[in-house]
């Protein structure tokens, strides 16, 4: 069996994170491809709802990154983000997906690097969480 | 008002009806000597000392010119024989109550008696009991803390029941204004009170002298007016007082004027909002505010200044000059515990003070730094001047400022602990005065600010910058442009830069005459908003506004405020609100089809 | 008792009083003065009154506890009506044979006043040559009147000036009225008294207030005390004639502290007048308001001078001002006020009563009417004196006063208190009056008139009075509160033998810079007395300065006391009697004064017996060393 590669959903805001990774690009540092980046124009722009959303199509882990709390265009929408982020892990766990699935971080626009880590990180973690509990189509009866 | 016209000394006077002889001789630039007499007090007529000869047709008088009204037709000699011998006796008899009051030996000195024919009972008594104590705190202070006892010669000016009652009468306010118009020095302020007189420390010439209620910030103010501090004021406190009212010829002073909040609708607001300086005495190693001759920066800049409290001397709190000054830079900036930045400004006026204190006080100087920061015009050229007219220049951070000597040499000096790194050990300076390069922090109140006007703060507390590089003052909210020191620490040419581009970017705005919104904004479907107000709630920027439109409460957005963070889509229950081009539809396509291909 | 509503009603409550008095009644009157009740006469009246409940248990004899009667050397003075027969110093145990004589209309002999010049008894009060002489035209009703009660004044004649100025005159003839009189003020500074009303009159400002001086601060002035205890009616209804004058609806009375009889008298007075309706609203009905305050004073001469005294009616600290600005025109609370003194109010009900004209008969060309003097000191008839004004002092002095006790010569008259002066026998034949006083160098003041004969040191008295106004001064002003002091130090020095030449000149100088300077007339007047005694007995301070000496024998630092052998007899009375111990000597030896431990007292002197005048007094020359002990021991034998 071919080993499991872990499809991460990276919600990532316009002005920090989504610069971030395109500086990871332009620097040539290597990070996993198992990323799908959606682009928001801020971290609290990201709506529970895209999440269960992704986690529903099947993807083993969702990130969310945005600015730092001091950096962000809008003021707070890191802030906000936070709150959306604590609540959504109430859900998720009440629907069985285990902590690791959900990351959130920072990222300003000049870490391209430290991107580039969160993601190796993030696919080791799901590495070892395995395929989301999603993933699985229940059969019907036959 | 009519006019009177008199004759004093044979010069021809008008004054107003009511004035007095004194006060219109005054006015004709005639002295006639007083010492009970203060133009802010009622006329007491104790004293007699300003005694004059008024004569009606062949009949004279003698009568003191403080009280007399000064009458038309009335011929007044202010120094006839009559009045200059009455003169000299007054003179004689004060000079035995109050031998050495400096006020009556000038007079002696002034009228040619050198010494006095009367007994003395205290050689060592000051007051002449002129009563102006007494009479400015019951007439302009409004405490009467002090007043006459006894009658005649056990006449003296006390504190009710003093000494005699065992209950404390201290009304008394510690406002000095006894003390201060008392013509000998007779009144210690302890004797009356016990609470300690607080001298109102000016906040512009750094605590380093007293200011009044009243006051003119500095010579340069703008506007250039006085302004009243209500909190110090003795009229606040007690009612009475109006000495300035009474005095300004130019009716300026309206103690019924109160704050007035003015709104006034603007397209632009520059934020220039300065900053605050670091306060040194959270390092307590650097003994600040422990030692007397630890100074700030800003401080020595007030010493050195010709007008100010020393007149420009580099002075020690005991007033002697210094011998050698040490300036230790970096006291709070590019410090892990406190600043991790610099203050970019430290390094320069460092050596611009090391400079002063050779040329004024001559001192030796010990310049203690991490790196020398001369990136400007002539900077470097004058750090070289310096370092030729013999700054010694230490590398190293200062770890303590000490009085504890270890050597005779060090004895009753400050002593400058440091590493010097260049020469790889600490080394002990002595020295007289210390100044620390304290740093400059962002205001204690710009998180009100920042806040009032939506903008942010970076990490280092001073406001953020729409981009650091391309775009260094505006803000990420449109129309707040920030300049100066609130921004970062700047010295002068580069606040003045900011200064003028904060202006230009202002004025551009303003006369393009529109307004480009952002093209992501949010949106609202009034069909499905059930006005429930959590989109106005979360937004920052509050854009959106519930309102009752045709007996509906719906949300609408104020798409000039709008930045398009998406907050409000996040928490709107019924998705009415969405965000243009980022709409919950599109993300939610993204999602899809990202997780179906594999 | 209803309010009295029209002058007829008045009239009518007059003649009520009056039918119920018999004329023939046996009456007592005794003085209730102060002055006697120093004398006892509190005892006196009780007695009387258990004597009267003994022998006239029906009231046949009345009693009158009456104002003083001004005879105070003779107290306790009790006169029987309607024979007006006077007694003298009459004691408790008297009581039973006065109201039996009272009652027999008989006469007590022992108790009668004898004249000392001829000799003989005086029978009847004003026969007394004390009263012939005098002109009591304000002070007789005392002896009428039990200050209590309105009764008594109304019975003679009382408020009915008041009730002639409220219907019959208009305030401007009122005014006027006491124009024409020339009264002039009786309270030092004789300013014409209709001037100062009409001042105030014209002065802007409401309410007026007129006000009644009866600080009276000068030492041995009481005439003020004696008017407002014994008939303090007169002294009422004089204001009220004032303030209908001045259109002023509210009066004080300052009473100084130290005179509770008066204020207690006047107390009820102003009670008695409101529940009469002769004070208060509606006056006789006459539309006219007025009504009066007391004010107790605190103990202050000072507060005697009008600005003064009318900051102690605002509530403050008794000071004067300077008053280039008259109090007629701004004074209590800077509103109009016309102060005067107790005994100008007094002559009010009188001129309007009598007239102007009526008068004016009486006194001289500038000053008019009567004034009561307090003679007292070195005279043998000390009290109240009233003549009209221009009697000289001679008759004052010698007619009426008796002249000097002892046979001592006549020195000098001190008359204005410590703003007067010192007047010599060489003007005794001047006339009283304001003008005269002051053209010698004195002034009336309020009447006190000290007489001193050669036992006065004169420059004792000069010190003396500076002493008062030293400790009485306010210390506002430096000329008063300083240069009294360094006066008096300067006195105080030449009275105990340190004083130099240059003294006399320092004195004159500093007597110009306090005239010139003072803010009031306290340290205006105060060289007065330097300056008189200066004038007039220069030679006594020259000795003093230059002898060392005390021509009166009065200095004690400049007095020695020295018993002379030749005269001594040792019989031990002085040695006996002195209190310090200071006498040596025994039954046959020649007494001997220790000059170190005498004290001046002058016991020996008093006690030597007067055959053996041993004790003298000298002054001026070094005291004779005492004889050697053998030389002490007296010889008795043939003398």
């Amino acid at each position: 069996m071919a080993e499991f590669e872990p499809q991460i959903i990276a919600f990532c805001c316009n002005w920090c994170t989504y610069a971030a990774a395109d500086l990871a690009g332009t620097s040539r540092v290597q990070y996993p491809a198992n990323v799908r980046i959606v682009r928001v124009m801020c971290s609290g722009m990201v709506n529970p709802i895209y999440v269960l959303k992704a986690f529903e199509g099947g993807t083993d882990g969702v990130l969310i990154a945005g600015c730092h709390l001091s950096d962000c265009h809008y003021i707070d929408g890191p802030t906000k983000c936070d709150e959306a982020v604590e609540k959504m892990r109430k859900t998720l766990h009440v629907l069985g997906l285990e902590d690791g699935r959900l990351r959130r971080e920072m990222v300003a626009a000049s870490e391209g690097v430290f991107f580039a880590k969160v993601i190796r990180e993030m696919v080791e973690e799901l590495k070892k969480l395995g395929p989301s509990p999603f993933k699985t189509k229940m059969e019907a009866p036959a | 008002m009519s006019e009177v016209t008199l004759e004093i000394d044979g010069k021809k006077v008008t004054a107003e009806e009511g004035t007095t002889i004194l006060e219109a001789a005054r006015c004709a630039g005639i002295e006639i000597p007083t010492l009970c007499y203060h133009r802010a007090l009622s006329p007491y007529g104790g004293c007699r000392i300003c005694t004059v000869e008024i004569f009606r047709g062949r009949r004279s008088r003698l009568v003191t010119s403080c009280v007399y009204p000064a009458e038309d037709g009335l011929v007044v000699n202010t120094k006839s024989d009559n009045v200059i011998r009455d003169r000299k006796v007054l003179i004689e008899l004060m000079l035995a109550k109050a031998p050495k009051a400096k006020a009556i030996q000038d007079l002696a000195r002034e009228y040619g008696i050198k010494e006095t024919r009367f007994k003395t009972e205290d050689p060592d008594n000051l007051c002449i009991l002129c009563g102006m104590c007494a009479r400015v705190c019951e007439e302009r202070v409004g405490v009467s803390a002090i007043n006459f006892v006894g009658r005649g010669v056990e006449r003296d000016v006390k504190t009710p029941y003093q000494g005699t009652v065992d209950i404390d009468f201290d009304v008394c306010i510690a406002c000095g204004s006894c003390a201060s118009i008392c013509p000998t020095g007779a009144i210690k302020l302890e004797d009356i009170t016990a609470k300690k007189p607080a001298p109102i420390l000016s906040e512009f010439e750094m605590g380093l002298d007293s200011r009044a209620p009243i006051y003119i910030p500095f010579p340069q103010a703008i506007p250039n007016v006085a302004t009243l501090d209500r909190s110090q004021c003795v009229h606040f406190a007690t009612g009475k007082c109006r000495i300035c009212e009474e005095i300004c010829g130019a009716d300026a002073i309206n103690f019924e004027q109160e704050d007035e909040v003015i709104e006034i609708e603007v397209g632009t607001i520059i934020v220039a909002t300065g900053y605050d300086q670091f306060d040194p005495s959270v390092i307590p190693q650097y003994g600040y505010r422990r030692y007397d001759n630890v100074i700030t920066g800003l401080e020595f800049e007030r010493l050195s200044c010709a007008a100010g409290p020393t007149e420009g001397k580099i002075l020690l709190k005991d007033g002697r000059q210094p011998e050698s000054v040490a300036l230790v830079h970096c006291v709070g900036s590019r410090d892990q515990n406190y600043h991790e930045y610099c203050s970019r400004v430290c390094c320069m006026y460092a050596l611009k003070y090391a400079h002063l204190a050779k040329e004024l006080a001559g001192a030796d100087v010990y310049q203690f730094y991490i790196d020398m920061r001369c990136f400007g015009e002539g900077y470097e050229e004058f750090y070289k001047r310096c370092s030729e007219e013999g700054v010694n220049f230490i590398r190293g951070k200062v770890a303590k400022v000490t009085d504890e000597a270890i050597t005779d040499e060090e004895k009753g000096k400050l002593i400058v602990v440091s590493e010097d790194t260049l020469l790889g050990k600490m080394v002990r300076v002595p020295v007289d005065m210390v100044v620390l390069c304290s740093a400059l922090e962002a205001r204690s109140d710009a998180e009100d600010v920042a806040k009032l006007l939506t903008i942010n703060r970076r990490a280092d507390g001073f406001f953020l910058e729409r981009h650091v590089k391309l775009d260094p003052v505006a803000t990420p909210t449109d129309g707040v442009f920030i300049a100066g020191c609130c921004e970062a620490p700047r010295d002068i040419p580069d606040t003045v830069a900011q200064a003028e581009a904060t202006a230009g970017k202002a004025l551009s705005l303003i006369s393009k005459g529109t307004v480009t919104l952002e093209a992501a904004i949010s949106t609202i479907d009034e069909s499905i908003c059930h006005g429930c107000g959590r989109c106005e709630e979360i937004c920052t920027f509050s854009a959106p506004k519930v309102a009752d439109k045709d007996g509906k409460l719906v949300s609408s957005i104020n798409e000039a405020l709008c930045k398009g963070c998406g907050s409000c889509a996040v928490v709107c229950p019924t998705g009415a609100v969405s965000i243009r081009h980022f709409t919950q539809d599109e993300i939610l396509a993204q999602v899809s089809a990202l997780t179906e291909a594999k | 008792m209803p309010r009295l509503k029209s002058s007829a009603e008045l009239e009518k409550l007059r003649q009520k009083i009056l039918s119920k008095r018999d004329p023939d009644r046996p009456t007592i009157a005794i003085c209730s003065g102060t002055g006697c009740h120093a004398y006892g006469s509190e005892k006196v009246n009780a007695a009387l009154e258990k004597e009267l409940k003994k022998q006239a248990p029906k009231g046949e004899v009345d009693i009158r506890r009456t104002g003083c009667h001004g005879f105070c050397e003779k107290g306790t003075l009790v006169v029987v009506y309607p024979d007006e027969i006077c007694y003298v110093n009459v004691k408790p145990e008297d009581a039973a044979e006065v109201v039996r004589s009272a009652i027999d209309h008989k006469i007590i002999d022992r108790l009668l006043y004898v004249d000392p010049t001829t000799g003989k008894k005086v029978t009847h009060q004003s026969d007394i040559p004390f009263y012939k002489h005098q002109n009591q035209l304000i002070f007789g009703n005392n002896r009428q009147i039990d200050p209590k009660s309105i009764d008594d004044y109304i019975s003679l004649g009382g408020y009915s000036a008041l009730s002639k100025a409220l219907f019959q005159m208009s305030p401007e003839e009122v005014m006027e009225e006491v124009k024409r009189a020339g009264l002039r003020g009786r309270g030092g500074g004789g300013f014409p008294t209709g001037r100062k009303w009409q001042t105030t009159r014209d002065a802007a400002g409401e309410p007026k207030y007129v006000i009644v001086n009866c600080d009276e601060g000068d030492p041995g002035a009481y005439m003020d005390r004696s008017i407002t205890e014994g008939n303090p009616h007169c002294v009422i209804e004089g204001l009220a004639i004032g303030a209908y004058a001045i259109g002023s609806h509210e009066g004080f009375i300052y009473v100084r502290q130290e005179y509770p009889l008066a204020v207690d008298n006047l107390i009820i007075a102003i009670e008695q007048a409101e529940e009469h309706g002769l004070l208060g609203e509606n006056i006789l009905g006459s539309g006219f308001d007025f009504k009066v305050k007391l004010h107790r004073g605190a103990g202050a001469f000072v507060s005697g001078e009008s600005s003064a005294l009318m900051t102690a009616i605002e509530g403050k600290v008794g000071e004067p001002r300077p008053k280039y600005i008259h109090t007629s025109e701004k004074g209590v609370w800077d509103r109009p006020s016309c102060l005067n003194n107790v005994e100008t109010w007094a002559n009010v009900p009188l001129i309007i009563s009598g007239g102007a004209m009526s008068y004016a008969s009486i006194g001289t060309e500038g000053s008019k009417g009567t004034k009561i003097f307090s003679l007292v000191g070195k005279v043998n008839n000390t009290g109240l004196v009233e003549v009209p004004m221009g009697v000289t002092l001679r008759d004052i002095v010698y007619k009426i006063g008796g002249g000097i006790p002892g046979g001592k010569k006549f020195k000098a008259v001190q008359t204005g208190g410590p703003s007067g002066g010192c007047i010599p026998e060489q003007f005794l034949d001047s006339r009283v009056d304001f003008d005269e006083l002051a053209r010698l160098g004195s002034m009336m003041g309020s009447g006190g008139m000290i007489v001193m004969d050669e036992g006065t040191c004169m420059v004792d008295t000069a010190r003396y009075f500076l002493e008062f106004l030293a400790d009485e001064s306010c210390g506002k002003c430096t000329p008063c509160r300083e240069g009294i002091k360094q006066m008096l130090d300067i006195l105080t020095d030449i009275c105990a033998g340190r004083g130099i030449e240059a003294d006399i000149e320092l004195l004159e100088e500093l007597s110009e810079v306090l005239r010139d300077t003072s803010l009031c007339a306290l340290g205006g007047t105060a060289p007065n007395p330097v300056l008189t005694t200066l004038q007039y007995f220069r030679d006594e301070y020259e000795a003093h300065i230059k002898e060392k000496r005390c021509p009166a024998y009065v200095c004690k630092d400049l007095v020695a006391y020295y018993i002379d052998p030749a005269k001594c007899k040792a019989c031990m009375i002085c040695l006996r009697n002195c209190p310090a111990d200071a006498i040596s000597g025994g039954k046959d030896t020649i007494h001997v004064v220790d000059q170190g431990k005498c004290t001046k007292c002058g016991n020996c002197l008093d006690t030597c017996p007067a055959r053996f005048n041993a004790v003298v007094k000298i002054s001026g020359e070094p005291v004779p060393p005492p004889l050697a002990d053998d030389e002490r021991v007296l010889v008795r034998g043939k003398e």
